[in-house]
C-alpha cells in the first residue's frame, strides 16, 4: 500500500504543498471578495445604497391645479385644464421624423416644419425636444397611443396644465394673462399666491418599465394643494355686452380708447369694468403690449363736467346753495389768468342751479362755487374719494391728481368745480358719482368677492369695503333732482341717456386732453356719461369714458346712447321694475 | 459492615437477599412509544407547503392588485382629463360671444330698455318700445384696414374728350360687353334674391 500511494503523491507532489496551494488559491478569491466588502460597505455606503434605491425608483412630480378665476355667478372666466407637453427624443425619432411630423401636426394642429426639427433635434446629439405645449390631455393621449399603433417610438407625454380663458377677451383686461410658465398680468399675477398652489410629490418602487407599484415597498406621497379660486364681482355677460357696446361706440366715433364701468350702487360690487381696445387672453401676444393692463385703472384724465354733481352736491350739503337757488349767467367770465366760458354761445341767461346742471354751464358752476374757500371744496372731493387709490385690486392703478387745498389757488378752484385741472381714473370717479346715488354714502368700489390678498400684501374685496358718509342724504337726494333734468328732452343736454321708462339721472362730461408730454391741451377730448338709475331709488350706477374721439360729439351725443344702452340691459338682466316716481320738476330757468 | 449481623438469620437473610435481588434497580430498556410518524411530518409539510403557497397567492394578489391600482389610476386619469376638456368645450359653448352670434344670425336682438310682463294681471311694466334691427349690437371687431400694398389709391386717368377714332370705338363696345355682363349680373342677383325671400 504505500508504495502506491507514494506512487500516486508522486504524480501529483506532496499533499502537504497541494493543500497549501489550495489554501493560498482561496484566500486570494476570499481576499478579493474581503476588499469588494470593505470598498462597498466602508468607502462610500450611502451612494451605493442611493444607487439600489435608484434602481427602479419612480418618481411623480403632482402638480398643483390653478385656481380658478369665477365670475359672480361662479362661471370660470379663466379655468386650468389637464394638459399634456409632447417631447421627443431625437435619437429615436430621426429616422422616421417625416412621418412622424405629419402625424403629428395633423392631429395636434402644429407646424408641420418646427415638429419636424424637433423630430430631428435642433442640437446635435440631443435627447429631448418639445414638439407641442399644452396639449388637451385626451388628443394628446389619443396622438400619441396612434403612433405607437403606427410603429413609431421616442415620443412620450408630460405633465403640463393649460390655462384656459373660456370667454377670450371678456374681462381680459382685469384677469390678465399666462406666459409659458408664470403668471404676467392682471389677477392672474396680483393674486398668483392664491391661485397657484404647491407642488406635492409621490414616489415609489416599481419593478416595470410601466411604473406599476412593487407592494410592501417603501413609497411616499405629498399630496398637491390645489390653488385657490378667485371669485370676482364681474357679471360675465354683462361685461360682455359693456365691452360689445363700447367697443361699437369708440369704433364708431374713431375714438382712441374706451372705459365703462358697472356699479352695483347699495355694495359699490363692481359688475362690469371694461376696457376698449382689449385683447384675447389665450393669445395676448396677438395684440399690442399697451393693450394688456386696464387703462380704467392706470390711466388718468381730466373728469370734465361730470365733477360738477360733486361740486353742486358739496355746495348743497355744506348749505351754500340749493336747486333753485338763480344765477345770472354773464356770456363769459373773466377771471384772473383766464377767460371761462361755456360750451355754448349765450347771452346774459338766467339759469337755476338745477338749470346750471342740466345745461353743463362752466361759468354756472364757478359762480355756485365761489361760495367754497379751496380747502372746503377739496375736503369734500377727498371724501368722495379723489386722488386717493381706490384699492380695488387691479395692477399699477392711478391715484389721480388733486391738488391740496391748503395749495390750491382760486383760479386752479374754479377749473376743478367743473372738472379741470385734476385729474381720475375711471373706478374713482364712477364711486363719487355713485356716492350722490347711494343717499350720501360712499361705498368702497370692490372688484373681488370676500377678500383676497394682493402681491403687495393688501387685502382688497367686499369683506373690506368701506361705507363713509360724504354728503346728506337730503343733498343726495337734491343733486339726484337736478341730475334728472341732464336727461330731460327739452331742458337737458343728454336726451340720448335717457332709458324708456325709467328715471334716469346723469351727467355728461366733456374735457380737453393733456398731450402725452403734458405739455398742455392737444385739442383732443374725453368725453363721459356717468348716471344711474331709478334716480329715485338708484340700484346700478354706469359710467362711460370715451377718449379721443374723431368724430365731433360731446358727452351727451357719445357717451350718453352707451350709457343708456349699458343701464337698459343691466335694468333688465336684474329685473328692475320702473319706479313709476314721479319726475324732477325742478326749473331750469327764470 | 452489615454481613457480620446478618451472619445468624441466614433464612432471613435468603428471604432478604431475594428482597434484595428484586429491590435492585436495573436499568430499565427505553420504552419507545413507537407514534406514527406520517400523520406528524404530513402536517407540519402541509402546513410548510400551505405557508409558501399562502405566501405567493398573497404576494401576487398583492401584485394583481398593484397593477388594479394603477390601471384604475390611469383610468381615472384618463377619465378626469376628458371631463375637463368637456367641461372646457361646455364653456366655450357658453361663451357669450357665441351664442350672442347664434341668436343674431336668427334674427333676435337685445332691446334698448326692458319691459316686465306681469303674470298675474297680464300687463307690462315699463314703455314698450320696439327692437330693431338697429339694436343689433357689433359682435365683430371690424375687418383690420388692408395694408395700402392690398388696397391701392383708384387712380384716375383723365381721358381727353377728343373727337371719335377707332379706339374709341373699340372701348365703347368694350363697355356695352361691360354693362351687358353688368346686367345680367343685377339679373342673377335679382334671382337669388327672390329665391331667398320665398
Amino acid at each position: 500500500m504505500p508504495s502506491t500511494r507514494t506512487r500516486r503523491g508522486a504524480s501529483r507532489g506532496a499533499p502537504m504543498l497541494r493543500l497549501r496551494i489550495g489554501f493560498v488559491l482561496i484566500a486570494v478569491v476570499l481576499s478579493f471578495f474581503g476588499a469588494r466588502l470593505v470598498q462597498l460597505q466602508g468607502v462610500d455606503p450611502r451612494s451605493y445604497a442611493a444607487m439600489a434605491a435608484a434602481e427602479g425608483a419612480v418618481r411623480v412630480p403632482l402638480q398643483a391645479e390653478r385656481g380658478d378665476i369665477l365670475d359672480r355667478n361662479g362661471i370660470p372666466l379663466a379655468d386650468s385644464i389637464k394638459g399634456k407637453m409632447v417631447v421627443a427624443d431625437p435619437e429615436l425619432t430621426t429616422d422616421q421624423a417625416p412621418e412622424m411630423a405629419r402625424l403629428l401636426s395633423d392631429r395636434l394642429s402644429i407646424d408641420y416644419f418646427k415638429t419636424l426639427t424637433a423630430l430631428r433635434g435642433r442640437a446635435e446629439g440631443s435627447k429631448f425636444e418639445y414638439v407641442a405645449r399644452r396639449v388637451p390631455s385626451t388628443l394628446a393621449s389619443d396622438t400619441v397611443a396612434e403612433l405607437a399603433e403606427a410603429g413609431y417610438e421616442g415620443v412620450s407625454l408630460r405633465d403640463d396644465p393649460i390655462r384656459d380663458y373660456p370667454a377670450g377677451d371678456v374681462a381680459a383686461n382685469l384677469i390678465g394673462y399666462m406666459g409659458t410658465d408664470e403668471p404676467l398680468g392682471g389677477f392672474e399675477r396680483t393674486f398668483d399666491k392664491q391661485l397657484a398652489g404647491t407642488d406635492g410629490e409621490a414616489t415609489w418602487q416599481s419593478s416595470s418599465s410601466k411604473g406599476v407599484r412593487i407592494p410592501l415597498r417603501e413609497s411616499t406621497l405629498k399630496a398637491a394643494q390645489n390653488g385657490a379660486p378667485l371669485r370676482t364681482t364681474i357679471d360675465r355677460d354683462l361685461q360682455w355686452f359693456t365691452q360689445k357696446v363700447l367697443a361699437q361706440a369708440v369704433q364708431q366715433y374713431r375714438a382712441e380708447s374706451g372705459s365703462a364701468i358697472v356699479m352695483d350702487t347699495r355694495t359699490g360690487e363692481v359688475l362690469a369694468l371694461a376696457d376698449v381696445p382689449t385683447f384675447d387672453a389665450n393669445k395676448p401676444t396677438e395684440s399690442p403690449e399697451a393693450d394688456l393692463g386696464s387703462r380704467a385703472m392706470s390711466d388718468t384724465y381730466e373728469p370734465g363736467s361730470v365733477q360738477k354733481v360733486l361740486t353742486a352736491s358739496a355746495l348743497i350739503d355744506a348749505g351754500k346753495a340749493y336747486p333753485r337757488q338763480k344765477f345770472r349767467v354773464p356770456p363769459n367770465l373773466a377771471r384772473q389768468d383766464r377767460v371761462i366760458g361755456d360750451w355754448f354761445d349765450h347771452g346774459n341767461i338766467r339759469l337755476t342751479l338745477a338749470g346750471i346742471i342740466a345745461q353743463s354751464s362752466n361759468i354756472g358752476t364757478v359762480l355756485a362755487a365761489d361760495a367754497f374757500s379751496p380747502p372746503e371744496l377739496v375736503a369734500y372731493l377727498q371724501r368722495f374719494g379723489l386722488g386717493q387709490k381706490t384699492d380695488i385690486g387691479v395692477r399699477g392703478e392711478t391715484q389721480g391728481i388733486l391738488t391740496p387745498g391748503d395749495a390750491m389757488t382760486s383760479q386752479t378752484k374754479d377749473r376743478v368745480a367743473f372738472g379741470q385741472s385734476l385729474s381720475v381714473n375711471v373706478a374713482q370717479m364712477a364711486a363719487a358719482v355713485n356716492t350722490v346715488a347711494n343717499g350720501g354714502v360712499r361705498v368702497s368700489p370692490s372688484l373681488i368677492s370676500g377678500s383676497a390678498v394682493t402681491d403687495d400684501g393688501l387685502t382688497v374685496g367686499t369683506d373690506v369695503a368701506t361705507r363713509t358718509r360724504v354728503i346728506s342724504k337730503q343733498a343726495a337726494r337734491a343733486t339726484a333732482k337736478m341730475m334728472e333734468k341732464v336727461v330731460h328732452p327739452e331742458d337737458g343736454v343728454a336726451p340720448r341717456a335717457q332709458v324708456p321708462g325709467y328715471l334716469v339721472a346723469g351727467k355728461t362730461g366733456t374735457a380737453q386732453r393733456v398731450a402725452a408730454d403734458g405739455t398742455g391741451y392737444d385739442g383732443s377730448t374725453t368725453v363721459s356719461f356717468g348716471g344711474f338709475a331709478p334716480a329715485d331709488d338708484a340700484r346700478f350706477t354706469v359710467y362711460v369714458v370715451v377718449h379721443a374721439p374723431r368724430v365731433d360729439g360731446g358727452g351727451g351725443s357719445i357717451a350718453g346712447p352707451v350709457f343708456s344702452r349699458i343701464m337698459g340691459y343691466v335694468l333688465g338682466r336684474y329685473g328692475v321694475e320702473p319706479t313709476n316716481g314721479r319726475p324732477s320738476r325742478l326749473p331750469v330757468e327764470w | 459492615m452489615s454481613s457480620p449481623a446478618l451472619q445468624p438469620r441466614t433464612r432471613v437473610t435468603r428471604i432478604a437477599q431475594e428482597a434484595v435481588d428484586r429491590a435492585r434497580l436495573t436499568v430499565v430498556p427505553r420504552v419507545r412509544t413507537r407514534a406514527p410518524r406520517v400523520p406528524f411530518v404530513t402536517l407540519v409539510s402541509l402546513v410548510l407547503v400551505a405557508g409558501i403557497v399562502g405566501l405567493l397567492l398573497f404576494n401576487t394578489s398583492m401584485q394583481q392588485a398593484s397593477f388594479a391600482a394603477s390601471s384604475l389610476e390611469t383610468q381615472a386619469d384618463t377619465l378626469a382629463a376628458r371631463e375637463q376638456t368637456l367641461r372646457m368645450e361646455l364653456d366655450e359653448l357658453r361663451n357669450p360671444q357665441r351664442v350672442a352670434m347664434e341668436a343674431q344670425e336668427m334674427g333676435m336682438v337685445i332691446p334698448s330698455a326692458p319691459v316686465f310682463l306681469d303674470l298675474e294681471t297680464g300687463r307690462t311694466i315699463g314703455v314698450r318700445t320696439p327692437a330693431t334691427r338697429e339694436n343689433a349690437i357689433q359682435l365683430l371687431p371690424p375687418p383690420p384696414p388692408k395694408p395700402a400694398v392690398l388696397a391701392p389709391e383708384p387712380t384716375y386717368i383723365e381721358v381727353p374728350a377728343t373727337t371719335t377714332t377707332t379706339d374709341d370705338v373699340q372701348s365703347a363696345s368694350g363697355d356695352q360687353q361691360a354693362r351687358e355682363k353688368k346686367n345680367k349680373n343685377k339679373h342673377q342677383r335679382q334671382q337669388g334674391r327672390k329665391n331667398r325671400n320665398r
